[in-house]
């Protein structure tokens, strides 16, 4: 029993990690009709940025988490003005391939820039306590928190703030938002800029475990488009419940079946799921007009 | 002449109660009507009026929540086309054109044109892989129909020419051509007289009942010029937020109040 | 006064692309010969047959994305695949190499059918999604069956023997390999030139013309799918068989992503521009960025070099770099060609 709540903890933070990085795809598939394949190396980049600062100053580390999902925040906002403003006339497809290009480019310059040993990045706060016979870290706890604040603000900012109308009037309709004088040029921008800062604190939350390297957020990546995937891509709340779905379902599996191949049975799974439930758990079916 | 006392056997097409609703809102309404053969019919209504659903709905790009759409396809037969899947539509008999024009621009006249006739090629991938005889005889064939299509469509010039950069009335064109590639019985053309000019649609109404005639099919069309579909409908339907209004000849349907008040009627309505 | 063609002359001008396709083989054969002579050095060879390898994986790959508008990110996967099954039939159970070959392409068709069974029923952009995961099941399974990949250790293989005892050498390698090539380029210009090239356009072009015509989208999607999968699989097998070594860490994303850059940037929808692609993105690294003083020395520069080249080709000259030349005669011309993209 007590098995089950420790790993039902995990969970909740490992949920929490998938969330942030698939509200980050999602909110970028949603305005600027694409899938952001590049996500998660710059998160992973903007990892490497926080280390360094780290590793610079030494700061408290959860300043240096917020300077570097700042840092984030300036990476989406140049590679928005930079690369994805040419874009916005263009085909899905097109787009797409143009973050598989910013994908090859930061996976250049993060080695460049970094090299190629992986480093440390410590947790938030150190110590445990027990529940019911499961350990649970303060570090985990804080995350799981964090998490669920950050993503509640966010909806809540979606729906009751000025900026959360232009974003969900940009997702619905591009082209009517812009003529109803919504500047989704900006609205795509803060959409870039908030997606890195979320993949990055995603990142370094990830950090303490996997340590800051080129590959850190390989897995989570997948992960972050499956969760679209599951909960369709017509909501932002969809991916988010599908994050914790799946990280439910990856740490169970894990336990339970088998540590080796947890993560493709749990693709495979996903894909089964998607059979029957094309649209996701909670998508809605789109009719094309001709 | 009411619909009912026509015989099926001169029917190519039957509208049985034809519904579909999106959301809450009910975009076509009951509607029924009847397209003979080798007839040229017009089908009007005011901007909303649910044209073009009735169109997707006809050729199953839309399922609709009821009705019946029956249709006497090649093999002589009467078929309900509800239920089916979209690609099989046109090997019953039944072509469309699109209002935004659905070429491919990568592609060359000819080659749009044979994307027409499409389900005739039968050789197998292994045999296309490695032009063999069987593939390439049958594209020869068909090529050579394409051929004979362009020069009767006045399109055989620029054959060989991309279609991406043409003008918009040769766009038209080459797609109406595409109809032909697969002897339909029954032709639905959407808005083909947008964006042409006078000439352009006197040339258009002198064509349609040319290909009626050579092709021996009817035609179902919907446009907004009431002059065009007059000059060249033999019948026309009209509707309003998706419901039937009247039928009759072109000169019936001008005179008939229910339609003047639709087109021209209470304020709210041009909304 | 004009003279006139000779016979050969004009066989190669009638006989066109086919005939520009051979001559281009003529020229690559002469290759191990100029080895031979020191003329060349072995290491070029090398990257030249990695290049054509790779170009055989990118025509299958263009015949997905230029030709049908899918994304595929599960290229290496596939291309991995082939490489092993075609190690263990012919290292360890001794089979003929033809029939490892037939069963190293037949093998990963049968798993893209599945793939594409299930992500092709929704919207075209799932492929990219499930081919990913379906990659990292295969680099998985590279790692963890060892009695088939030998895991970390690497497996090997050697040249292949034809017909059960012609035993080809390296060069004799190397000219299979360039005659694979040939053949496959010119099926795929069969094939883009058939019904089914133009269905495939079609479906990319307009979905609703597609249907209209009688194009099964979700049919001819599989089969793009399948075909490309063929070609990664076959590209797997030959890179075996010449580079002789394989381990796990050679099929990842960044490999699959390389491939998708080589078509982008030279050229897509077409054959010749799937060739230059190739040596953009996997010869220059190795013959010319990593010999630049400073920079060269850099891990990754070569990632910056094709992802940048990507970007900018999509955003100034869709078509590829294959096209550029024409692009700067085209501005001087009357008749305006549309520029493609890659789904519009």
């Amino acid at each position: 029993m007590s098995i089950f709540i420790q790993i039902f903890l995990n969970s909740l933070e490992t949920g929490g990690i998938y969330a942030l990085a698939a509200l980050g795809i999602i909110l970028i598939f949603r305005t600027s009709n694409t899938t952001n394949y590049a996500q998660g190396a710059i998160s992973m980049f903007n990892a490497f940025v926080a280390t360094y600062i780290l590793i610079g100053t030494n700061l408290p580390v959860y300043i240096v988490a917020i300077l570097g999902m700042l840092s984030a925040f300036v990476v989406g906002v140049l590679v928005d003005r930079i690369v994805i403003s040419k874009t916005q006339n263009m085909d899905p497809v097109s787009k797409q391939i143009i973050t598989l290009g910013l994908l090859m480019i930061f996976l250049g310059l993060a080695p460049m820039l970094f090299g190629t040993d992986p480093i440390q990045f410590p947790r938030f706060i150190y110590g445990s306590l027990t529940i019911l016979g499961a350990t649970i870290s303060y570090n985990a706890i804080l995350n799981i928190v964090v998490v669920i604040i950050l993503v509640s603000f966010l909806f809540y900012m979606l729906q009751r703030s000025k900026w959360g109308l232009s974003i969900r009037a940009t997702a619905s309709n591009e082209v009517v938002a812009r003529m109803m004088g919504i500047p989704t040029s900006i609205v795509t921008m803060t959409s870039w800029a908030i997606a890195a800062a979320l993949g990055t604190l995603s990142a370094l939350m990830l950090a303490p475990s996997t340590s800051v390297s080129i590959s850190m957020m390989d897995g989570v990546q997948i992960i972050a488009f499956l969760s679209c995937v599951l909960g369709g891509f017509q909501t932002f709340h969809g991916p988010v419940i599908a994050a914790y779905i799946i990280g439910f379902a990856s740490n169970f599996i894990s336990y339970y079946i088998s540590s080796i191949w947890s993560d493709p049975i749990l693709y495979i799974l996903i894909l089964v799921v998607i059979l029957f439930k094309p649209n996701g758990l909670f998508g809605k079916k789109m009719v094309k007009k001709v | 002449m009411s619909n009912e006392t026509v015989k099926s056997k001169d029917l190519v097409l039957k509208i049985e109660d034809l519904s579909i609703a999106f959301g809450g809102l009910k975009a076509v309404d009951s509607l029924s009507f009847e397209i003979k053969e080798k007839e040229i019919f017009g089908l009007i209504g005011p901007n909303g009026a649910g044209k073009t659903t009735v169109f997707n709905c006809i050729t199953q790009f839309y399922k609709p929540d009821q009705g019946k759409v029956l249709f006497k396809g090649n093999n002589g037969e009467i078929e309900n086309l509800v239920g089916q899947k979209t690609h099989e539509i046109i090997s019953k008999g039944l072509v469309r054109t699109f209002q935004n024009i659905e070429l491919i621009k990568e592609l060359s006249v000819i080659d749009n044109l044979l994307i027409g006739s499409h389900i005739e090629f039968k050789a197998s991938v292994l045999s296309q892989l490695l032009r063999l005889p069987k593939a390439r005889k049958e594209e020869e064939v068909l090529r050579k129909k394409a051929e004979e299509i362009l020069k009767y469509m006045d399109l055989y010039d620029i054959k060989d020419q991309l279609v991406g950069g043409q003008p918009y009335g040769i766009l038209k064109r080459i797609e109406l051509a595409r109809t032909l590639m697969c002897n339909p019985k029954l032709i639905i053309l959407d808005e083909p007289a947008a964006g042409l000019n006078e000439a352009e649609t006197i040339a258009l109404i002198e064509k349609v009942r040319d290909i009626r005639d050579r092709y021996n099919c009817s035609i179902l069309l919907v446009e907004h010029d009431m002059k065009f579909v007059s000059d060249l409908c033999d019948r026309v339907c009209a509707i309003s937020f998706g419901k039937f209004l009247a039928i009759g000849t072109p000169e019936e349907i001008q005179n008939n109040e229910k339609v003047q008040i639709a087109y021209l009627g209470k304020e709210e309505d041009y909304a | 006064m004009k003279k006139k063609d000779n016979k050969l002359v004009m066989w190669y001008k009638n006989k066109k692309p086919y005939s520009s396709y051979i001559l281009f083989g003529i020229i690559l054969s002469v290759l191990p010969i100029l080895v031979e002579l020191k003329a060349l050095k072995y290491s070029y060879l090398t990257t030249i047959a990695s290049i054509l390898i790779y170009s055989i994986v990118g025509l299958g790959l263009n015949i997905l994305l230029g030709y049908s508008g899918l994304i595929s990110l599960g290229t290496a996967g596939f291309m991995g695949l082939g490489t092993y099954l075609s190690a263990y039939l012919t290292a360890d159970l001794n089979l003929p190499f033809e029939l490892a070959l037939l069963i190293s392409i037949a093998v990963p068709i049968l798993v893209g059918i599945l793939t594409g069974l299930v992500s092709l029923r929704i919207e075209g952009f799932y492929l990219a999604i499930a081919t990913l995961a379906i990659s990292e099941i295969f680099r998985k399974v590279f790692v963890e069956f060892e009695v088939v990949t030998n895991g970390f250790s690497g497996k090997k293989a050697d040249y292949p023997t034809l017909l059960g005892f012609i035993e080809l050498g390296r060069n004799g390698t190397f000219i299979l390999i360039v005659a694979i090539l040939v053949v496959i380029m010119i099926i795929t210009y069969n094939l883009i030139n058939s019904y089914t090239g133009r269905a495939f356009l079609t479906m990319r072009g307009s979905e609703s013309a597609a249907k209209a015509m009688g194009i099964n989208i979700y049919k001819y999607r599989l089969l793009s799918f399948a075909i490309t999968v063929a070609y990664a699989g076959l590209g797997g097998v030959l890179y075996m068989h010449f580079v002789k070594y394989t381990y796990p860490d050679t099929w990842t994303l960044l490999l699959s992503l390389n491939i998708l850059a080589a078509i982008v940037i030279g050229g897509i929808r077409s054959i010749p521009g799937t060739i230059l692609g190739s040596f953009v993105v996997f010869g220059v690294p190795d013959l010319i960025l990593k010999r630049l003083p400073i920079i060269g020395q850099f891990d990754g520069l070569a990632y910056i070099f094709n992802g940048v080249l990507i970007v900018l080709v999509v955003l100034f000259y869709p078509t590829g770099l294959i096209h550029v030349k024409e692009k700067f005669k085209r501005k001087n011309t009357k008749l305006q060609k549309e520029e493609g993209s890659y789904s519009e």
